[in-house]
């Protein structure tokens, strides 16, 4: 079974394919902040889900992409990563 | 041939286009200062192609950009997204909106646009995913791809990074594209708006990319770094390419002096015209052309101009024409007037060129110094070329020429601001 992506994967996603410096704790525990608010535009968000697709081998599908904050994201793309697993 | 343009001057208009910045990315130096510094002495930067991917191939000789960190000068959330072409002209816009001490207005977002030229758009950071599409399959190719390779990305991105929600534009054009964006900013500023970042940067010293310029009949595959490029000599064997290029300010004269801007020099006049790629010959006419149109548009006489920034694309039949072109135009005073390419010391940078060219005129006027055209000592044709040294001479006028490989002519007129009768008849 897959581990669950954490905030800190997140984080360093946005780092690596977007050059934002987002602190993963502070994403965590702003359940409300929107990607806007970290400056993740949506082809910066698609680009993190084609990198977990490709890192886990699993199609995660469109929905993740019109996630609006880091949470709503992280538990859909949990929930498929689960589902494949 | 299409004729020169004719719209109304900004004279006319009431609304005249002022040079208030200037940030250059150039193979001779980063930034106004060490670009002038080294232009004037004709320093030679030409030299071997050392970029990763590039040493194989057939051509040896360019102007590469070799100190420029661009991660000390952009966001990385820029960078990410961009490719090395669009990095030249977000470094040079800041150098250039800090000469002119000018920032957007969150009060007045829509007073500022952006025009830019490109030539061929982001090819490095292109090959980079078709090489991902072909190594490892469409998923691996980054949703970015969509825009950095885009001739338009250098606009965008500087209007977004600097907040200017003006009137944007890109010319998607050969070499002339960094004198058109003149005459877009000129029109910009006519309608209405204050102020525009303008210029033109490529970075084609990538495989790719120096792959699809092999093609050019025109590109000199020479491997002395101080015979390659030659124009007007009877050496003449091609160009030698290069990268980077400047951004500049533009502004309307009064707006400039209303917020107390150092004017640098007037955008006077522009004129381009279109001969196609059926042999350099053509282009004579056309450039004689585009030239009478820009003093035209300037006002001015062919015994005005002081200073010519040449072309000189290092091919005879061209540096023939282009000798001939300023011949037609400028009738006898062709013979005596300066010509200079300091562009023969770094190399051509497509659409980057003729900025660079514009940022070298703007210099000269302001220290009435001719910059010499380096590397370049027996001249063939009947023309006032500057070698060696620079020249001391009081400059008012200088006209700024440029064709491009696929056909375009354009000339620029610029003049010294402060010693111009109109701008204070009218202040």
């Amino acid at each position: 079974m897959n581990n669950p992506v954490t905030f800190e994967d997140l984080a360093a996603l946005m780092k690596g394919r977007a050059g934002l410096a987002v602190d993963p704790w502070e994403m965590e525990h702003q359940p409300e902040a929107a990607f806007a608010d970290y400056g993740l535009d949506s082809l910066g968000l698609l680009g993190i889900v084609s990198e977990l697709e490709n890192r886990y081998a699993v199609a995660i599908g469109n929905d993740p992409e019109t996630c609006r904050t880091p949470h709503e994201f992280l538990e859909l793309v949990n929930a498929q990563l689960t589902l494949g697993a | 041939m299409r004729a020169p343009e004719q719209q109304p001057s900004g004279q006319q208009a009431g609304r005249r286009a002022v040079v208030t910045g200037l940030g250059v990315v150039a193979p001779n130096g980063v930034g106004t200062d060490a670009f002038w510094k080294a232009v004037q002495q004709g320093l030679p930067v030409l030299g071997p192609v050392t970029r990763e991917g590039c040493t194989g191939l057939p051509l040896r000789v360019a102007g590469q950009v070799n100190d420029f960190d661009p991660a000390g000068l952009i966001e990385s959330r820029f960078l990410v997204q961009t490719d090395r072409f669009t990095h030249f002209a977000m470094a040079a816009a800041d150098l250039a909106l800090a000469d002119a001490q000018l920032a957007t207005d969150p009060e007045a977002p829509f007073a500022i646009g952006v025009v830019t030229a490109a030539g061929s758009g982001g090819g490095e950071f292109g090959q980079g995913e078709l090489q991902q599409l072909w190594g490892q399959g469409p998923h691996f190719v980054g949703p970015y791809q969509s825009i950095a390779w885009f001739y338009a990305a250098s606009t965008g991105q500087i209007s977004i990074r600097g907040g200017f929600q003006g009137p944007c534009g890109v010319l998607a054009n050969d070499e002339a594209g960094g004198l058109d964006a003149f005459a877009q900013a000129c029109r910009t500023i006519r309608r209405g708006t204050d102020a525009v970042v303008v210029g033109a940067t490529e970075a084609p010293l990538a495989p790719y990319s120096v792959v699809c310029q092999l093609g050019y009949p025109e590109l000199s595959l020479a491997e002395d770094p101080q015979r390659a490029y030659l124009p007007f000599t009877e050496d003449a064997c091609g160009f030698s390419p290069a990268e980077g290029g400047a951004m500049f300010v533009v502004e309307e004269e009064a707006a400039a002096l209303r917020r107390g801007a150092r004017i640098r020099a007037v955008v006077a006049g522009h004129a381009a015209t279109f001969t196609g790629t059926g042999g350099w010959d053509r282009s004579r006419q056309g450039l004689a052309r585009a030239i009478q149109g820009a003093l035209a548009e300037a006002g001015c006489s062919a015994a005005d101009v002081d200073v010519v920034f040449a072309d000189a694309l290092g091919v005879p039949a061209a540096d023939q024409a282009e000798a001939l072109a300023i011949a037609d135009a400028l009738g006898p005073h062709a013979a005596d007037v300066p010509v200079t390419a300091p562009k023969t010391g770094f190399g051509r940078a497509y659409s980057g060129a003729s900025a660079l060219d514009v940022a070298a005129a703007v210099l000269a006027l302001e220290h009435g110094v001719v910059p010499p055209t380096p590397n370049i000592t027996e001249v063939r044709h009947d023309l006032d070329l500057v070698t060696g040294h620079p020249r001391q001479v009081r400059l008012r006028t200088a006209l700024v020429l440029s064709r491009g490989l696929m056909g375009c002519n354009a000339a620029l007129v610029l003049q010294r601001a402060d010693d111009d009768p109109k701008r204070y008849a009218r202040r």
